[in-house]
């Protein structure tokens, strides 16, 4: 792989990445996305639909991952991690990781006849695992670029993908690679996870069958959904009762998450309306200790929720158990009538806070090669939130998404927009930009 | 129904120990949490929410209060990390602070000079009062009522238990006039079982025991809290009992007090297993609030202290006269310690009603008045169809 001479690295290929990429791109600088999953498209490309107009994730998702893959000045680096980040003048250098493939992508056209003959499945994480895939597979039907990836940790080597595959890209060769970049800026755009199950032990630790997160709902609700249809994991029958737990990670301090996740009231209130017409005969009970619907159009969607027959009960759920037959069983206390409650559901979401992917908690990701001061909550610091929200406290190194905070779709778009703005000023101000480029801007 | 909005009662509540209950955003989990909470009978949440609006009266009236054991479960998950479980204990506070009429209690609650004089002046006092009248400490046999006559003693206790049994009538009886509520009309209630239930509960500490013990892994039964607080509660039953079997013998003339019997002797045998249960109890009680094993051992107030202390003392130098009996040539110590075992427990009586010590009373009202249920009215025969 040759080093690369850039104005500016956006780490991280979500919605909030991808946008700030085109928007740098588009004003004529050379920019390089950084992804460390094998396709672009993020947290968002697994979604059903957007709230509040319940407009399809993907018919918004996918052309701008097609626009950054064919962008002219955007090199697209999937299936690499950054390792290190060195100050370099006013400019960074940074040494990435290519992952090997195992596939050589200048050769692979997409065409899956490698996945069709492989006879390895495996756990898709793209369906949230409730689905499967093969150890080689192009990732999901969308996936940019449509280039086959193989998994090593489950591949059997029988080389059949090599025998079928027509153009002869498959190799078995491959061996992970560094290669530098230079880049005048970088943008932070690693996004979150979610707080995991397993650290609130009354909601059974991640242990109970029938209790899931909020984007497995997704997956079950997106039209590329592993069932295509609302089905509980733990036997596959059609839930009639389903019950939504807010505040299921965050606003609690004692899994030391203070702050408000801001999405999860939306997305619940969004999942209820679309299993009410996936199941129509199904209930469904959203259990809350405040509804915040902040943002414009979004309180007339919860209104119009409650009248589609949807039940908000305002108490925080204290503990989840199931029955024998893996019917989660949930304990409130119905604070607006003062009565304790158990009541037994067929499916159980967690509505489960948001941290940020580079969370102490998790592994390190991106954040820590970087070495940005993170605030208290974890999230990357900004000195500034109120008057410059995209600066962090390197200079040249900005941030957007969620890996600021926890924000939605729209949010993590606008404030894209905004970092690759102050990206955008402070390359012009360093009078650092590639050469050859400004021919680029200026032709 | 009106009700009288008090905007200090938070504030004044918070001197008996709420550690962060203003954080309280009312969101229920603590009421859903706790194993003893039910419809009809819900807390912490409730109680919070009156104390939160000012509403005293409405959680003076709670019986709820002093259902609660403490097992820390709401404070272990409360969100806001506002300590439900330590309200409830300070809310049990001010409650022996309301209802006793003197308004010692709330001095001996809220100002630690106070407390402090008191833990040592009235024991003070009962020991002076009691050594006027001392008699000669013969050192070749140890004969304790030479030395302070038993009708010294008994007259001092009669006079205190007089005094007692008055301060505790009147708290007694303000706390049942507002946790009664009201009389409904035609309503009965089986009071005679819920008297049986609650002597039941008070001895035996089921609910405690089968309910309250939440830990993920509960440690051996030795080391439970409700073992702990029984322990010290048959201790010191154990210890009334026996103390007034001794005497019954006196008055029936078959034996006067205190004087030489086996150590197999019934009530010998009862005092002296009564008092190692006191002993351990209120032993493992200090190290827990010494280590702050958990969060509810974590807030000591001077009180919990205070109770602590005098239980242990009286019940130790119980155990160094019992010693001293069966030893062949006891010192001139003996006849200290019995004036100092005599104060002790002298000033734990006449403080109860003032002090931690008044739960043992206000709980068993709480949990009868809890136990009373409305005898049911026999259905009238089902007529035909209509």
């Amino acid at each position: 792989m040759d080093n690369l001479r850039i104005d500016a690295l956006i780490i991280g290929g979500g919605i909030a990445g991808m946008q700030s990429a085109l928007d740098l791109a588009d004003q004529g600088f050379q920019v390089a996305l950084v992804e460390r999953e094998p396709s672009i498209g993020g947290r968002m490309i697994t979604l059903s639909k957007v709230f509040p107009t319940l407009d399809c994730c993907s018919c918004i998702t996918t052309p701008k991952m097609s626009a950054v893959a064919h962008h002219p000045n955007i090199h697209l680096l999937t299936y690499c991690e950054v390792q290190s980040v060195r100050e370099h003048g006013t400019g960074f250098d940074i040494s990435i990781l290519q992952k090997p493939r195992y596939v050589d992508v200048s050769k692979c056209t997409g065409c899956r006849d490698c996945e069709y003959e492989c006879p390895i499945t495996v756990p898709s994480p793209f369906d949230r695992n409730l689905g499967a895939y093969r150890a080689i597979r192009v990732p999901f039907s969308t996936a940019v670029p449509q280039k086959a990836v193989l998994d090593p940790e489950y591949c059997l080597w029988c080389g059949k993908c090599e025998q079928v595959c027509p153009v002869e890209a498959i190799d078995f060769t491959q061996q992970p690679e560094t290669f530098n970049i230079e880049a005048a800026s970088i943008v932070m755009a690693t996004g979150f996870d979610l707080t995991p199950m397993e650290t609130k032990k009354e909601y059974g630790a991640g242990k109970l069958h029938n209790v899931i997160d909020p984007l497995m709902m997704e997956r079950f609700l997106a039209p590329t959904g592993p069932y295509g249809r609302v089905l509980r994991p733990g036997d596959g029958k059609e839930p009639t009762s389903i019950a939504y737990v807010q505040c299921a990670g965050s606003r609690d301090e004692t899994l030391n998450i203070t702050y408000c996740s801001r999405v999860c009231c939306m997305y619940a209130i969004k999942q209820a309306m679309l299993i009410s017409g996936a199941l129509p005969m199904a209930e469904i009970t959203i259990y809350y200790m405040d509804i915040r619907t902040f943002g414009k159009g979004y309180e007339q969607f919860y209104q119009n929720a409650k009248a589609m027959g949807v039940e908000f009960v305002r108490g925080k759920v204290a503990s989840i158990k199931e029955d024998s037959d893996q019917n989660p069983i949930v304990k409130v206390e119905m604070t607006d009538i003062g009565e304790i409650v158990e009541r037994t559901h067929d499916l159980v979401v967690l509505s489960q806070g948001i941290i940020p992917a580079s969370s102490p908690i998790l592994r390190g990701g991106s954040t820590q090669a970087v070495s940005l001061p993170l605030g208290s909550d974890g999230f990357i610091y900004v000195p500034a939130p109120d008057s410059a929200p995209c600066v962090t406290e390197r200079a040249g190194i900005f941030v957007t998404g969620t890996a600021m905070g926890p924000m939605d779709i729209v949010d993590s778009i606008i404030s894209a927009s905004a970092a690759a703005a102050e990206a955008s000023a402070y390359i012009r101000e360093n009078g650092n930009r590639v050469e050859a480029h400004k021919e680029a801007l200026y032709a | 129904m009106s009700a009288r909005v008090d905007p200090q009662f938070l504030t004044e509540i918070k001197k008996y120990g709420a550690v962060n209950i203003e954080a309280c955003f009312n969101c229920g989990n603590c009421t859903a949490i706790c194993p003893l909470s039910t419809n009809g009978e819900t807390f912490p949440r409730r109680i919070i929410r009156y104390a939160q609006l000012g509403l005293k009266e409405p959680l003076l009236s709670s019986k709820e209060l002093w259902l609660c054991y403490y097992c820390g479960e709401c404070t272990r998950t409360c969100p806001k990390q506002a300590n439900p479980g330590e309200f409830m204990a300070a809310a049990r506070r001010y409650a022996i602070a309301s209802y006793d009429p003197t308004g010692l209690a709330k001095a001996l609650y809220t100002s630690p000079i106070l407390s402090a004089i008191f833990l040592v002046l009235p024991a003070l006092l009962i020991g002076l009062g009691i050594y006027a009248f001392h008699g000669p400490m013969p050192t070749n046999a140890l004969k304790l009522f030479d030395f302070i006559p038993a009708g010294i003693i008994h007259n001092f206790g009669v006079i205190g238990m007089i005094l007692l049994a008055v301060l505790l009538l009147a708290g007694m009886v303000n706390m049942s006039i507002k946790v009664k509520g009201e009389k409904t009309p035609g309503v009965h209630h089986d009071w005679m079982r819920a008297l049986w239930e609650t002597l039941i509960e008070v001895l035996t500490q089921q609910r405690y025991q089968q309910d309250c013990e939440t830990e993920a892994d509960k440690p051996v039964w030795y080391l439970q809290k409700w073992f702990i607080h029984a322990s010290t509660l048959w201790g010191f039953l154990g210890l009334l009992v026996a103390t007034a079997l001794d005497y019954g013998l006196e008055v029936l003339g078959i034996k006067a007090t205190g004087t030489w019997v086996p150590f197999w002797n019934p009530i010998r045998l009862l005092g002296t297993i009564a008092g190692l249960l006191l002993v351990y109890g209120t032993s493992m009680a200090f190290v827990r609030r010494i280590r702050k094993s958990d969060a509810t051992s974590t807030y000591s107030t001077i009180s919990d202290w205070a109770f602590l202390i005098l239980l242990w003392l009286t019940g130790v130098s119980g155990f160094l006269l019992e010693i001293a009996l069966y030893l062949p040539q006891p010192g001139i110590w003996a006849y200290w310690t019995l004036l100092f075992h005599i104060s002790a427990a002298g000033e734990l009586l006449i403080l109860m009603p003032f002090t931690k010590f008044a739960h043992a009373m206000y709980r068993a009202i709480a949990i009868y008045f809890h136990a009373l249920k409305p005898v049911p009215v026999a259905e009238p025969a089902k007529a035909g169809a209509d």
